[in-house]
């Protein structure tokens, strides 16, 4: 009762004793347990999940103790997988397991924030009796003001205002910014939105009513790999975790399952109990290494290298020596391989060409529709060339045609494509093939079999199979003679045999030799279970694609795509949005107005941050000497400039004017319809009087003005050129450390002596931390964390939709996503009924893969309006001109409903439509109607974020049986195929969002997705492809390891070729300081971490005290003795671009030559000033440089057709070197000091300029 | 009531009660708090001599004050102690032991003002109680001239009042007007040190009652009884 009386009875505490006195039995109180009790005791339990990165989508159990969120524990109650598989659960890791932290930590954002400097204008404005808008432009106008709190972002100064008041201020802002500017100048980062879809909705269903544009994540990120829309017209597709179970033969290289797949890496660790061997390719002692039979240490950025080796064993002793009749079989069905390639002349050889076409042949083989798009085998039943079923021509404009069904595309007559015309050759030729080895030739002739061929047109050419060229190109001697051909797998002289990898990999030959060969044994016997799971550390450099596509040929030529336990996994920022058909409506307001303005975004902040201006690599460089070389000279920005204007690549701003005001001009000038903008457009730019924006990108009418950042951190770790983007985005300090210069001699870039720098008016970031990107923003709004909001979340981890769920209220004065925008559109709304009213406004879309404008631009060959190839057509030779109405006032009222398209236009995905009436008219039920007056009224209301939830399910095919029947009709047509049986025991489900908050939910087989949901298989990308025989949405309907476009082909990339890490050339530029101190010269790689990213952050304190306590990077242990670095020393990594500060942690388990800095280490906690910029030590990105690939930019050209997060640019920073130096403690300067008027007058580093 | 008479008759009893039913309540109600607080993990420069000289100081101190003022004084004449013997050793351990906790609680003073990470995880309770004690004994050592005066004089009298009046107030039966000759730097320190035992409830000082003293005798194992809690 008490603890002080049960002091007094000490002599009474033994009540009896025994063990000979050894043991007493007390009888004291036991109160003090209750302690421990009470730390496990809670009020409720909710399901949740983590919400923007991970893709583990992994179930947890959230515990409520007193209103507060107090812990959190991984659930175990998912639905099985199969009897024969293991179980997914439990899920979730110590970074997720950490995130509780966030809710309460000093981190958390809690209250509507805006730059104080900022609010005293705006309030200073609004005392003199102007209103909101008015006060903003009197802001803009005057550069001495706007300066003012533009040269302190980043440099704190942030102040508590009220939701209200700040509204206000951001609705000011974009109104003030469509006026002036034009709503493309509004620009919206968000990534990933499988993992909070309603988040990620919410600002892009605001951003697509006022006209923004949505920047795409998953290119810039340098996730998506580019080979995949090359090879099969497919963004990203993988199998489940669950699918690695089922393979007996798995090379993983570049992917750290135990570090980033924590909850799935049991998988693989359990498939080896059944016998499956492990590969695994790493430069440096990765702890999926530990679980490997073998590891091969792989130079870094040589990884292709190596599989083309692999590829040149398995072609060789499978294909040409065995014959072997599943990988034959799956060769003709399923891949390009026996399609005809036209040669071209070339010096006293030949070079690859396009694809052959029916158009090619007299009368097009029969064929009226698209026949410039149905490419062409050789058919060994009638001896004749024909047009196979399946390619892109079939799948637009007729129908029952497109599919994978080994027939005549005329006749319907079964067909035997044939890969090799070695014994029917017409004659032998020396093809060129690029190749990109240093200190080897560049052109490698060697001999390949062909036919010989006389076209429509009269002109006689030669044409061979791809498979010819393929088993060419991979250098093995089929006794044609010729040079660059080798016999043996040990002459190192010939590209690509294990003894010539062997010398650029590091790796032995041997090794190479016989996991190529493992690999097509295995995949032989058990017909395609060979995988390969890659990732981020591959993916990463700017000739990812090439890595990818050395891959994925080996896979082909094994027939392991789309069989469960084969084929690719790719993980790396990869995601699957599940319910995508229904959820993409609401995202991007398809529901009032189509299109959306989308951008890819590693273009986008190329030329927004000027990053272009530094550019070093020339593009001639890049090219092989059999390139028709149309654009010789072009800089890279310029080629970038070349795929705006023809319609290839998004551009935000699209012109270089206002297009409301474009729009009032064309109607002035007598336009009537959609159409006849059109045309006006194209006058005005052929005339020359309106420009794309990119071709004078640093005019202030085209700054990107507005910029809002949700659900991400952009600035913080997401900005590849993280310096670039603080001296010329946001003109804050920075640390550049070289004037622009390099990327000088464009020829449709104009160039500006003077550099822009502080180009954006505001920056709203919307989160519940402050990280960098906050730092920099002019105005943060609270949100709600993943445990304080009700939303949707899965992934391509498992097949399951599970949701985020609202376990206490949003903290403080934070509110979720869709409530931000909701209350931000209301504002919005109000304001904008006076300034802007009714407006038209014009949109340019590009070329869009999955729709019939994919056929564009035929035969792959660049026809360019503005040198005379052609007339700008819209939607031919430039992007669709649209036009959209847009009543500003009516934004709020069109945000909270499904808006009426839905019923008119209906519902679509991948090219197939149906209608969704049904769903809508069940909606109104489910979720009740608007009741406020307007355009809305009665309409579904999308008010409260568990009715967009139950919107999303009700209209996804995945999570509604009614909706996947109705897509799966649509596609069943298109391909003459019944593919009804997939769905079918699952017709009359219908997944709520109370159906997943109690447990999450198997998804229904939808044709969003290649794989399949089934108690047979698991999933597994490609599936339907090869056995339902749906057509890859490529050119061919194949998967693809030829590419016929111009570009691809002046590039050298036809074919898959060895690419070396590209030359950044940043070394040149270092301060005399550095370069006179011992220092190392490393490659900059930056995996993911162990202690951070994805389902928490590295700024948690929880992590932070599990390693190190702030940002470091690993070194190898000799390199750092050489320069005298101990263990947890201060570093300094610096180029041209920057300088980051970190410790050292020195480890055996790095090679020499590489320096490691895990990617998303912020610059918030524990990072001092660099000595070398004066400045703050930056992230691993202040030393990052973005650069573009022209091939990632070809358009209206099949699956080389733009689409959002599906092609495009991607922002590589793998190819990166740095000087590392030592910093002496007491050389550390944590520039903790107030501001100066000095400091602030210098935003650059010591002795550099603006420009 | 005069001032003298409240602080030497009533005071005392104030400060006593508090610390006495304050430290029952605190150690009933508030187990977790009763504690050290160490903030050696923060910091250990200085701590070995800091730390030792500070408690061997202080609690040597405590003792002198026990054996001197609450043990009756027949006990040390009848052990052939004389009062001036008694004054001397008096003195001189007074001397050493407060000079030893001037010392170390200096320097723990110091740190607690001035290390950033202890001063950042210090209340101000912790800070104010170490000032505390250190007036106190400043002042307890400033009697030292005034004590050495009086042993010249081969004069224990104000020794022997002081036992007596302490002696008084533990045997309820107060005579504040034991103390009124006395020298005023002898009455400033017993109030500051009465004070230390009305604050000492509130302070982390209550660490001192508790020691696990017990582990050195405990039995290898403990169970409870079967009866139901």
């Amino acid at each position: 009762m008490s603890h002080f009386l049960d002091r007094l009875k000490f002599f009474d505490k033994v009540k009896s004793t025994f063990a000979g006195d050894h043991g007493i039995v007390t009888a004291e109180d036991r109160k003090w347990e209750d302690a421990y009790r009470n730390r496990w005791r809670h009020d409720k339990v909710v399901r949740s999940t983590h919400g923007v990165n991970c893709t583990g989508g992994c179930s947890w159990k959230i515990f409520v103790k007193n209103g507060l969120v107090s812990f959190e524990m991984q659930q175990t109650d998912y639905p099985r997988t199969r009897d024969d598989l293991p179980n997914h659960e439990p899920r979730g890791c110590q970074r997720g397991a950490s995130f509780s932290w966030y809710l309460y930590s000093p981190h958390r954002i809690k209250h509507p924030m805006i730059r104080g400097r900022l609010l005293n204008l705006y309030r200073a404005e609004r005392k003199t009796g102007k209103d909101p808008v008015e006060s903003w432009e009197a802001i803009q106008a005057d550069p001495e003001k706007r300066k003012q709190y533009v040269a302190v972002r980043g440099l704190g100064g942030f102040v508590r205002t009220t939701w209200d008041e700040v509204n206000e201020i951001i609705a000011a802002a974009n109104i003030y910014t469509i006026k002036k500017w034009g709503p493309d100048r509004i620009f919206g980062f968000s990534p990933i939105p499988a993992m909070s879809m309603i988040s990620y909705a919410a600002g892009s269903r605001y951003l697509s009513l006022i006209g923004g544009a949505c920047g795409s994540f998953y290119d810039w990120y340098c996730d998506l790999p580019a080979a995949s829309p090359q090879t099969w017209g497919e963004q990203t597709d993988v199998p489940e975790a669950a699918d690695w179970y089922n393979s007996t033969y798995l090379i993983i290289t570049g992917a750290n399952l135990p570090m980033t797949r924590t909850p799935d890496a049991h998988f693989a660790t359990e498939v080896r109990y059944k016998g499956t061997k492990i590969v695994s390719m790493a430069p440096d002692y990765a702890e999926y290494v530990k679980f490997a039979d073998l590891w091969m240490p792989i130079k870094q950025g040589t990884d292709s290298a190596a599989f083309l080796a692999m590829g040149h064993v398995a072609l060789k002793e499978f294909h040409l020596q065995r014959k072997d009749p599943y990988f034959q079989e799956y060769a003709r069905k399923y891949t390009d391989l026996p399609m005809q390639v036209i040669l071209r002349k070339f010096e006293t050889g030949y070079v690859t060409d396009r694809n052959l076409r029916a158009s090619d042949f007299d009368g097009s083989l029969g064929q009226t529709n698209n026949p410039e798009w149905k490419t062409i085998v050789f058919d060994e039943k009638t001896s004749a060339f024909v047009a196979p079923t399946g390619s892109i021509g079939f799948r637009w404009g007729e129908e029952g045609k497109w599919n994978l069904l080994e027939k005549n595309g005329g006749s319907g007559a079964e067909i035997c494509a044939q890969l090799s015309c070695i014994d029917q050759r017409d004659d032998v030729v020396p093809v060129g093939f690029p190749h990109f080895q240093p200190g080897e030739s560049a052109m490698l002739y060697r001999n390949v079999p062909v036919r010989r061929l006389k076209l429509a047109s009269g002109e006689e050419v030669l044409v061979a199979s791809v498979f010819d060229l393929q088993v060419a190109q991979y250098g093995i001697d089929r006794g044609l003679g010729g040079d660059n051909v080798a016999s043996s797998y040990d002459d190192p002289t010939v590209a690509y045999t294990p003894a010539w990898a062997a010398s650029v990999t590091g790796v032995k030959a041997a090794d190479i030799e016989r996991t190529g060969r493992e690999f097509a044994e295995n995949a032989s016997k058990t017909k395609g279970k060979s995988m390969i799971i890659m990732g981020a550390a591959i993916n990463h450099w700017y000739h990812n694609d090439m890595s990818y596509r050395s891959i994925m040929n080996l896979l082909h030529m094994c027939g392991c795509v789309g069989q469960t336990g084969g084929g690719w996994a790719h993980y790396v920022g990869q995601e699957k949005l599940r319910p995508q058909a229904g959820w993409a409506p609401i995202a991007f307001a398809l529901d009032w107005n189509r299109p959306p303005r989308h951008q890819n975004s590693t273009s986008y902040w190329y030329f927004h941050t000027d990053q272009w201006r530094y550019e070093t690599l020339d593009a001639d460089e890049l090219q092989y000497p059999g390139a028709k070389g149309k654009y010789k000279g072009y800089r890279l920005a310029d080629y970038n400039v070349v795929a705006t204007r023809l319609g290839w690549l998004p551009s935000a701003p699209h012109y270089n004017r206002n297009p409301i005001e474009l729009a009032d001009e064309a109607y002035a000038a007598g336009a009537t319809d959609e159409a006849s903008v059109g045309k006006y457009v194209a006058q005005q730019l052929k005339e020359g009087k309106l420009d794309v924006a990119f071709a004078d990108v640093d005019n202030p009418v085209n700054w990107p003005r507005n910029l809002f950042v949700w659900r991400g951190n952009l600035i913080g770790t997401s900005a590849k050129g993280h310096e670039y983007f603080l001296k010329h985005l946001l003109g804050a300090q920075n640390g550049v450390l070289q004037e622009s210069g390099d990327g000088a001699g464009t020829k449709e870039v104009k160039w500006h002596e003077e550099a822009p720098t502080g180009k954006l008016d505001l920056m709203v970031d919307i989160n519940f931390r402050l990280n960098s990107t906050g730092a920099y923003s002019d105005i943060i709004l609270p949100t709600a964390t993943w445990y304080e909001k009700n939303d949707l979340n899965t992934t391509d981890m498992h097949p399951f939709v599970h949701p985020i769920g609202e376990a206490v209220m949003p903290g403080w004065e934070s509110k979720s996503d869709w409530q931000i925008f909701k209350t931000l559109a209301k504002t919005f709304s109000k304001l904008s009924e006076k300034h802007l009213g009714v407006r038209k406004d014009v949109v340019a879309l590009p070329m869009q893969h999955d729709s019939a404008f994919e056929l564009a631009q035929p035969f792959g060959q660049v026809q360019d309006w503005k040198r005379g190839d052609c007339e700008p057509i819209p939607g031919k030779t430039m992007p669709l001109i649209k036009v959209v109405e847009r009543n500003y006032g009516d934004t709020y009222r069109k945000y909270i409903a499904l808006g009426p398209l839905m019923t008119k236009l209906g519902n679509n995905i991948k090219g197939i439509d149906w209608n969704t009436d049904a769903e809508y008219e069940e909606l109104k039920h489910l979720n009740h109607t608007v009741t406020e007056p307007g355009v809305s009224f009665g309409m579904p209301s999308l008010e409260e974020d568990i009715a967009v939830c139950d919107s999303v399910l009700r209209m996804a095919p995945e999570t509604n049986g009614e909706v996947a029947h109705k897509s799966w009709s649509a596609l069943s047509k298109k391909t003459g195929i019944d593919h009804h049986h997939l769905y079918a025991g699952r017709h009359e489900d219908k997944i709520t969002f109370r159906d997943i908050v109690a447990q999450p939910r198997k998804i229904i087989t939808a044709p969003t997705w290649s794989g399949i949901e089934s108690e047979k298989v698991s999933y597994t990308a490609g599936y339907t492809n090869i056995h339902e025989h749906i057509p890859f949405r490529t050119l061919t309907g194949r998967a693809h390891f030829y590419q016929d476009h111009e570009w691809f082909l002046d590039f050298g990339e036809g074919f898959c070729a060895y690419r070396p890490p590209v030359d950044m050339k940043a070394l040149g530029k270092l301060p005399a300081g550095v370069k006179k101190k011992p220092h190392l010269t490393l490659s900059w790689i930056t995996p993911h971490s162990k202690w951070g990213i994805h389902s928490s952050y590295q700024d948690n304190l929880r992590m932070l005290t599990l390693f190190r306590g702030g940002p470091y990077v690993w070194i190898s242990e000799d390199d750092a003795k050489s320069v005298g670095i101990a263990d947890n020393d201060w570093v300094e990594a610096i180029n041209a671009n920057g300088a980051t500060v970190a410790r050292a942690v020195v480890s055996q388990r790095v090679p020499r030559g590489m320096a490691l800095m895990y990617h998303a280490q912020e610059k918030n906690v524990n990072v001092p000033g660099s000595p070398s910029t004066g400045k703050r030590g930056g992230i691993l990105n202040s030393v990052t440089r973005v650069v573009v690939k022209p091939t990632n930019m070809v358009g209206g050209y099949a699956q080389l057709a733009y689409g959002f997060n599906y092609y495009g640019t991607v922002g590589c920073q793998r190819d990166e070197m740095v000087v590392l130096h030592k910093i002496e403690d007491r050389d550390v300067d944590w520039l903790e000091r107030p501001l100066t008027a000095e400091r602030e007058a210098a935003p650059n580093p010591a002795g550099i300029g603006k420009r | 009531m005069n001032l003298h008479k409240f602080l030497f008759a009533v005071y005392p009893y104030i400060a006593l009660t508090t610390f006495v039913i304050g430290c029952w309540i605190r150690y009933d109600h508030e187990q977790y708090t009763w504690k050290t607080d160490s903030s050696l993990l923060l910091s250990k420069r200085y701590m070995l001599v800091a730390s030792n000289f500070f408690h061997i100081g202080v609690l040597g101190i405590f003792g002198g004050h026990f054996a001197g003022l609450v043990m009756p004084h027949a006990l040390w004449t009848g052990l052939g102690i004389s009062d001036m013997q008694h004054q001397w050793i008096a003195i001189l351990a007074g001397a050493a032991l407060g000079i030893l906790a001037l010392i170390g609680g200096t320097i723990l003073l110091l740190r607690r003002l001035f290390n950033p990470r202890v001063r950042a995880a210090s209340r101000y309770m912790d800070i104010f109680i170490l000032a505390w004690l250190m007036l106190t004994l400043l002042f307890g050592l400033s009697t030292l001239p005034v004590s050495i005066g009086h042993a010249h004089h081969e004069n224990p009298v104000v020794m022997l009042l002081l036992s007596q009046w302490v002696q008084s107030i533990l045997t309820l039966n107060p005579q504040p007007e034991l103390l009124e000759q006395v020298d005023g730097v002898y009455r400033a320190h017993l109030v500051l040190g009465i004070t230390v035992f009305l604050l000492f409830p509130f302070t982390r000082l209550v660490h001192i009652l508790t020691a696990p003293l017990n582990y050195l005798v405990r039995a290898y194992q403990i169970v409870r009884t079967k009866r139901s809690v």
